[in-house]
């Protein structure tokens, strides 16, 4: 008898999950290893993180904060991947989105109920505006979404820590615009409102793409474009339509941040949820429902960051964790195509 | 006239750290491999170009030093995408969040503070008396000399003029023939990738031994994102890739003069013409040339992997 190793054309939902679990796994290992060697006691860090996060009303009213922006900037890059498109721009259309909500909030006089529905709006447009180039560039001159979307990060940062700084400061705190009047409600602690309300985004935007023709014709377009083409669906209006849609949904989470959470436009407010959504995506294989999940994770993993800020630890090795994260993972997809055969002889 | 040779002094020290990492993912594309790493790899060799001169006080030792570690992080990568073929673009997302982070955690103690001991401009006997590029090029560190006119003229004689750049190009268009024709892929690839991960390493330490010369936690501002975008600007040539580092080295040292001479703009906004300057730059011209597209186009097995036993 011989065993063969073989690569398979496609790979089971199980087997991909196991080899996600692995390589989280891995990647916990390797920094809990990293944190030994510099000193630290990683049973106990950890044992304070679940502690304090988990095991806490506390802590898990910040796990759904974080929860939240993530859990959409996953979804808005999920979505693109859909019809093929990588949006590594959620960052900045989540600066996009907090841009045009603050402006709302700050300088048009509406009641506060009203004033929420013209940020909604606003928080949209803004996203999907902030994806217009890069999308139309895509789908009629063929420029890689990969950078475009990526480079305007950088403008956006750039323009919201102009005006949170220059011409919207806040007397007070000189660093940020004064308080956005409209908030949405709490929902339980800390939590605001829009954390259901992005879960049933979610749920809701998955049985579009599963079961409507739209859906279809979308996630074929993505899979195989020329048979797409050929079978008279128009692929590039769709292309459009679906990068401008991942735009407004991270343009919402931005919208989100600043109505539900931080009430006023910072520099830095994104938190690189942008990047760490498209982390999301992967973790979810595509899978808008596997999305919420997956954004749970990543929001439990940034928490720990948090929480271990207090023992001298970083956020940014919080971001090196990640990369890790990410960069395991995609090992393990592509070793999750491989299957050990044995011969009968 | 002083304006002009301020300008471009000006625009060939910041060009360097674009034409550097340019050059470097010319190499890796060149064979097929898109690295999204750079600005990872750049963020890594820029804190350890500060490290080992703060440890070593000298400058070049600290270049080669994130030569070292890029190459590192590249023959990481490489395994990755090249051995194991996984998903280059993840692969690439990874390493650029690993290296920001990393670089991050390990700079924390030398934020801030100036390098320790800086490449020095050197003055070239008789070059530098020509008017404008004499000042401006022939006044300037030894590191320009290499990014400028060593790299880029002797890989693109590697490149085209030699029968191992024909082989690397090969397995960039189409590795399966170049397979057959008894080159290995794989090691052509994983080289090509690793080397060109530790130019882009290398400048990294470019920018914090000197040019800006001091590390801290955004200085690398995108830089290497732009490098990969100058790239498909530079149709894939080394020598390209350097002047196109050099064309966005005069947008940024325009964004100085503008903020020196106090131009009613917003420094913001002079900050944002790098990005835009960018993005235009890989937009026009595929529109604008069309008849160039054939030339300036990509490796056409640009960012996948090869089995050799699939068809």
């Amino acid at each position: 008898m011989a065993y063969r190793i073989q690569r398979l054309p496609s790979s089971t939902p199980l087997i991909a999950f196991a080899a996600r679990v692995i390589a989280v796994v891995l990647a916990l290992l390797v920094t809990a290893l990293i944190l030994a060697i510099s000193g630290h006691d990683p049973i106990d860090l950890a044992g304070q993180v679940l502690s304090s996060s988990l095991l806490d009303s506390f802590g898990l009213q910040d796990l759904g904060v974080i929860f939240i922006p993530l859990m959409l900037t996953g979804l808005s890059v999920a979505v693109a991947q859909q019809i093929g498109a990588w949006n590594i721009g959620a960052e900045g259309q989540f600066y996009a989105g907090a841009f045009a909500a603050t402006a709302i909030g700050l300088f048009i006089p509406a009641p506060d109920w009203l004033s929420l529905i013209l940020m909604v709006i606003g928080g949209f447009a803004a996203g999907a505006i902030w994806i217009l180039v890069p999308t139309l560039a895509k789908a009629y001159a063929d420029v890689s979404e990969l950078i475009s979307t990526l480079l305007l990060n950088f403008v956006a940062a750039l323009m919201v820590y102009y005006v949170a700084t220059g011409p919207w400061h806040d007397r007070m705190t000189n660093s940020s615009t004064p308080k956005v009047g409209a908030e949405i409600p709490e929902f339980w602690g800390a939590i605001h409102w829009g954390f259901p309300i992005a879960i049933v985004f979610a749920i809701v935007l998955a049985l579009v793409l599963s079961n409507t023709k739209w859906g279809y014709e979308v996630r074929l377009s993505g899979s195989n474009p020329s048979a797409a083409e050929y079978a008279g669906i128009p692929v590039r209006r769709h292309l459009i339509m679906v990068m401008l849609l991942s735009g407004a949904i991270a343009g919402f989470a931005g919208m989100l941040e600043v109505a539900g959470t931080v009430h006023r436009l910072q520099g830095g407010i994104s938190n690189n949820y942008g990047y760490i959504g498209i982390m999301v995506a992967v973790l979810a294989r595509g899978s808008l429902v596997g999305v919420i999940f997956a954004g749970a994770f990543m929001a439990f993993i940034q928490n720990s960051g948090i929480i271990l800020q207090t023992q001298g630890l970083t956020t940014s090795a919080v971001l090196a964790m990640t990369g890790l994260i990410l960069f395991l993972t995609a090992i393990g997809e592509e070793l999750s195509y491989y299957r050990i055969t044995r011969d009968k002889v | 006239m002083d304006l002009i040779t301020g300008l471009l002094t000006t625009a060939f020290l910041a060009g360097g750290v674009l034409a550097l990492a340019a050059i470097g993912e010319v190499l890796a594309e060149r064979v097929g491999v898109v690295n999204l790493g750079v600005e990872g790899l750049m963020a890594m060799g820029a804190v350890t170009g500060i490290a080992a001169v703060s440890a070593t006080h000298s400058p070049v030792l600290g270049f080669l030093a994130a030569l070292a570690v890029g190459a590192l992080f590249g023959a990481a990568f490489a395994f990755a995408t090249v051995m194991i073929k996984a998903n280059q673009v993840l692969c690439g997302l990874a390493l650029t969040l690993m290296g920001t982070g990393l670089a991050q955690t390990i700079g924390r103690g030398y934020s801030g503070m100036p390098a320790a001991a800086t490449f020095q401009p050197i003055t070239i006997p008789l070059l530098s008396d020509i008017p404008v590029l004499g000042k401006a090029f022939f006044s300037q560190n030894i590191l320009i000399y290499l990014i400028y006119l060593i790299l880029p003229i002797g890989l693109s004689y590697l490149m085209f003029y030699t029968r191992h750049g024909m082989n690397m190009r090969a397995v960039g268009e189409n590795p399966a023939a170049a397979d057959a024709a008894g080159i290995s892929v794989n090691t052509m690839r994983f080289c090509y990738v690793t080397a060109g991960a530790a130019l882009a390493g290398g400048a990294g330490a470019y920018l914090t031994l000197a040019f800006v010369p001091s590390w801290s936690d955004g200085v690398i501002a995108g830089r290497g994102w732009i490098a990969v975008a100058l790239v498909i600007f530079a149709g894939y040539r080394p020598g390209m890739a350097a002047l196109s580092g050099l064309l966005f080295g005069l947008i940024t040292a325009l964004g100085f003069v503008g903020q020196a001479r106090g131009w009613p703009i917003a420094p913001a906004f002079l900050s944002m013409l790098p990005y835009l300057g960018t993005l235009g730059f890989i937009i026009v011209p595929v529109i604008a040339w069309q008849k160039m597209r054939r030339a300036m186009a990509a490796p056409a097995a640009l960012g996948e992997p090869y089995y050799r036993n699939v068809r």
